[in-house]
């Protein structure tokens, strides 16, 4: 039992602490916030350089392959910023690629990934808005070698600023029969809109006659669910690790202001009710915190993750939420400005909740395995 | 990370010979665990663990611990743990708390004489904490222990004591000095519990608070003119706030624990073995929903509990986490009664010799998780340390760093 980091974890988030202390203070970020592509290409290059994308991708496509834990160190430390950009969704997207790619595509789209050449994305929900395999409708018309696509795609994380959207499409009648295409987003019919709102990357996706050939299928027809579900559930933990470290921040500034702000003659964290608000943003955020690591660990040391994930993602989309609202209580007034930051937390804490599922739909999992659910020491 | 002990050949060995030697010397236990024939099975379980210094693992073996390292012990703690057994095996607050501040601020002729009847399973001993004027207010205790000659005369009262079956000795906090400055007036004692003038009398209250064997009942005990040898004093005269900061930070859960709770593989059991409309009760949605949230609340604890253990026997500087994780407990232990309610309907309050399925279990922990609210420090008093030591409201300089923890 060590529940420290190791020495190559410790360089890894001193790495990127020391990247978001140079390149992405929190003035920088609040400023990215309003542009139009919401991230720096400048951020991304350097995450490509210095490996943080490869992280999970086998060396013979040009990553390090080091490992779960590693990679959420990397992602805790990316949402302690928040740095905002599309690491998540391209690590995802490598995850799937890897699970159901042939070796031509994990040729092409890995080594792309590892060095930073290429920002990925999935489109899974539509308009009727569910997570799931069963909120997958689009169904193509097929000419030839090709498949035509009409529809749309809502919620993209990403999708204005991917070169490759991994899309997935209605092709049978169960939920399951669903299979996936990687698009070209360079192709005529393809466009996205990113969402403007308390929103941070989503983007809407459409297609008008695109066509994308057969070629482009990721795994085989109807047959993709199981390996889709298996790169989901390995994806998941990261994005839980990069709102641990968004919790992780509001705390910290949270603490900050209770000895700063002063009324009354005193401190406010010397009144209880404020005290009270970061005694529950700390419990939530240590929740988050090693329900998340448990599964990265779990899943590094091939154990049974399936619980451990769905659990982790609960806790932390809750837990993000909720450390922002009592942030909030904390700072009254001066958590609004914009100008002061706690509101980049408080946007991703709202926009990330559902992405990969609500907290709703993975209890539903975890309720699901309660027939069967094996404990570890048993 | 390892979120697991990872066993070397030679602890993999260890755990054969614990598991061996349990098979021969676990008490096999029926009915009332706090009857007196159990309870006896029970103290010669502790007295066998501690002939080999499995009682106390990680004390020194001077004092009648095992002087074991960090892994072996966690590979004894589970074992007791498979046999839902606990080290010390029975209720002995006194002994584990107080026995971790003699090691700290004994003398060493205190140490001596002191430790090894605890470590050994010799006696059994309560902390007494609380008096009728001083809860939470635990420095502004009215027990006074005044110098006479070679002695100090106590006389004062202390409620929610010890358990049900008997007691040795009492680890007491007393005043020594009525008109000194709050918090520099206070000194421990070691005290028998069959000097003239100890009184021990149990209370009428909802339930235990789910401490172990032999916690069932708790009483007052009187100090009436009890006159205690001078040597019992522990930590130096009016420095007792001081000692209280290493018995009270183990108590406020810094020890931590490599134990799961019990109640959700308990709940999934009879949730499995339960019927509802012809099917098993663990297949209704609705029982599902409530068994994740058993299954939430017990793995975060779970999770506090090994970041504790590990933080406490690895020397890690603790601040918050021990009252954290005592106030999850508190308060997730009110939420998981609620759930077992909801899952088991009117089930869970009764302990009804024909009609009850869980021999009373789902009864008393309906009763055990509210008087489980106060001991060790209110929920209350858990934010309120946890505000200190993450220095809320207050400079780096002002934070109150823990107590010294040990082990």
């Amino acid at each position: 039992m060590d529940l420290s980091l190791t020495d190559q974890q410790e360089m890894l988030k001193q790495a990127v602490d020391d990247f978001v202390s140079r390149d992405a203070p929190i003035e920088t970020l609040i400023e990215l916030q309003q542009t139009e592509r919401g991230f720096s290409d400048e951020m991304w290059r350097t995450a490509g350089e210095l490996g943080w994308l490869g992280m999970l991708i086998p060396e013979e496509y040009g990553g390090s392959n080091t490992g779960y834990t590693d990679a959420g160190v990397v992602f805790e430390a990316l949402g302690k910023g928040p740095v905002p950009g599309p690491f998540f969704s391209t690590v995802l997207a490598g995850e799937i690629i890897k699970e159901l790619g042939d070796d031509a595509q994990k040729e092409n789209y890995l080594t792309r990934i590892a060095n930073g050449s290429l920002i990925a994305t999935l489109a899974m929900a539509e308009p009727d808005y569910q997570w799931g395999n069963a909120g997958v409708q689009l169904a193509p018309n097929e000419e030839g070698d090709d498949y035509i696509l009409n529809g749309e795609k809502s919620f993209v994380y990403d999708g204005h600023a991917a070169d490759l959207i991994i899309t997935a499409i209605r092709t049978g009648s169960d939920d399951n029969d669903i299979s996936l295409l990687l698009v070209d987003t360079s192709i005529p019919g393809v466009s996205a809109r990113k969402l403007e709102g308390f929103t941070s990357s989503e983007s809407s996706v459409t297609f008008e006659n695109a066509r994308v050939p057969k070629s482009a299928l990721l795994g085989e027809v109807n047959a993709v669910a199981e390996g889709l579900h298996v790169a989901l559930m390995r994806a998941t933990p990261l994005l839980c690790a990069y709102k641990v470290g968004g919790a992780q921040a509001v705390f910290d500034l949270s603490v900050q202001y209770s000895r700063d702000r002063v009324q009354f003659g005193r401190p406010i964290g010397r009144f209880q009710f404020v005290q009270n608000h970061i005694v529950q943003l700390v419990i939530h955020l240590d929740s988050a915190r090693w329900t998340t690591y448990e599964a990265l660990w779990k899943m590094d040391t091939g154990r049974q993750t399936e619980a451990a994930i769905h659990l982790a993602k609960a806790v932390t989309s809750d837990g993000y939420r909720h450390a922002c609202d009592y942030g909030h209580e904390v700072h009254a007034g001066t958590g609004v400005v914009r100008e002061y930051g706690l509101t980049l937390y408080t946007r991703q804490s709202r926009s990330l909740f559902h992405a990969l599922g609500e907290p709703r739909y993975h209890r539903r999992q975890l309720a699901k395995l309660m027939p069967t659910l094996q404990l570890d020491d048993e | 990370m390892d979120f697991a002990p990872s066993y070397t050949p030679e602890q993999e060995a260890f755990r054969k010979e614990v598991r061996s030697w349990l098979d021969d010397h676990a008490p096999v236990i029926e009915g009332d665990q706090d009857s007196p024939e159990n309870y006896a099975k029970f103290r010669q379980l502790g007295r066998d663990l501690g002939q080999r210094g499995w009682l106390r693992p990680t004390a020194p073996v001077e004092y009648g611990g095992g002087g074991m390292g960090f892994e072996e012990t966690v590979v004894l703690y589970e074992e007791m743990s498979r046999r839902d057994l606990s080290i010390p095996p029975y209720y002995d607050s006194g002994g584990w708390l107080g026995g971790a501040s003699i090691l700290v601020w004994g003398s060493d002729e205190q140490k001596q004489s002191l430790l090894p009847p605890i470590f050994k399973g010799d006696v059994v001993t309560w902390q007494l904490l609380t008096g009728p004027e001083a809860g939470s207010d635990l420095a502004g205790t009215q027990t006074d222990a005044v110098r006479d000659g070679d002695d100090y005369i106590v006389n004062g009262e202390k409620i929610y004591v010890g358990g049900s079956n008997g007691v040795d000795m009492l680890w007491t906090l007393t005043r020594t000095d009525p008109e000194g400055e709050r918090h520099k007036n206070l000194s421990w004692f070691m005290i028998p519990a069959d000097l003239p003038g100890i009184t021990i009398r149990p209370m009428d209250l909802l339930g235990d608070g789910g401490e172990g064997v032999g916690s069932g009942v708790k009483n007052t005990v009187y100090f009436d003119n009890v006159r205690v040898p001078a040597e019992r004093l522990v930590g130096g005269e009016n420095n007792g706030w001081q000692v209280a900061t290493t018995h009270l930070e183990l108590e406020h859960g810094a020890g931590g624990s490599v134990s799961r709770n019990l109640w959700f593989s308990r709940a999934l059991e009879w949730a499995r073995a339960r019927q509802l409309n012809g099917r098993p009760l663990v297949e209704d949605s609705d029982a599902q929903d409530r068994l994740v949230e058993i299954y939430e609340k017990t793995e975060i604890q779970r999770l506090f509990g090994i970041r504790n253990f590990w933080m406490n026997r690895t020397h890690q500087s603790m601040t918050y986490e021990g009252p954290q994780s005592s106030y999850f407990r508190k308060l997730s232990g009110l939420d998981i009664t609620t759930a077992l309610h909801e899952l088991f309907g009117p089930y869970a309050l009764t302990n009804d010799e024909i009609t009850d399925f869980s021999e009373g279990a789902l009864d008393a922990y309906q009763r055990s998780a509210i008087v489980a609210l106060h001991p060790g420090g209110t929920a209350d008093v858990q934010k309120v340390l946890m505000a200190r030591r993450i220095g809320m409201g207050r400079s780096e300089a002002e934070r109150y760093k823990a107590g010294k923890t040990v082990e």
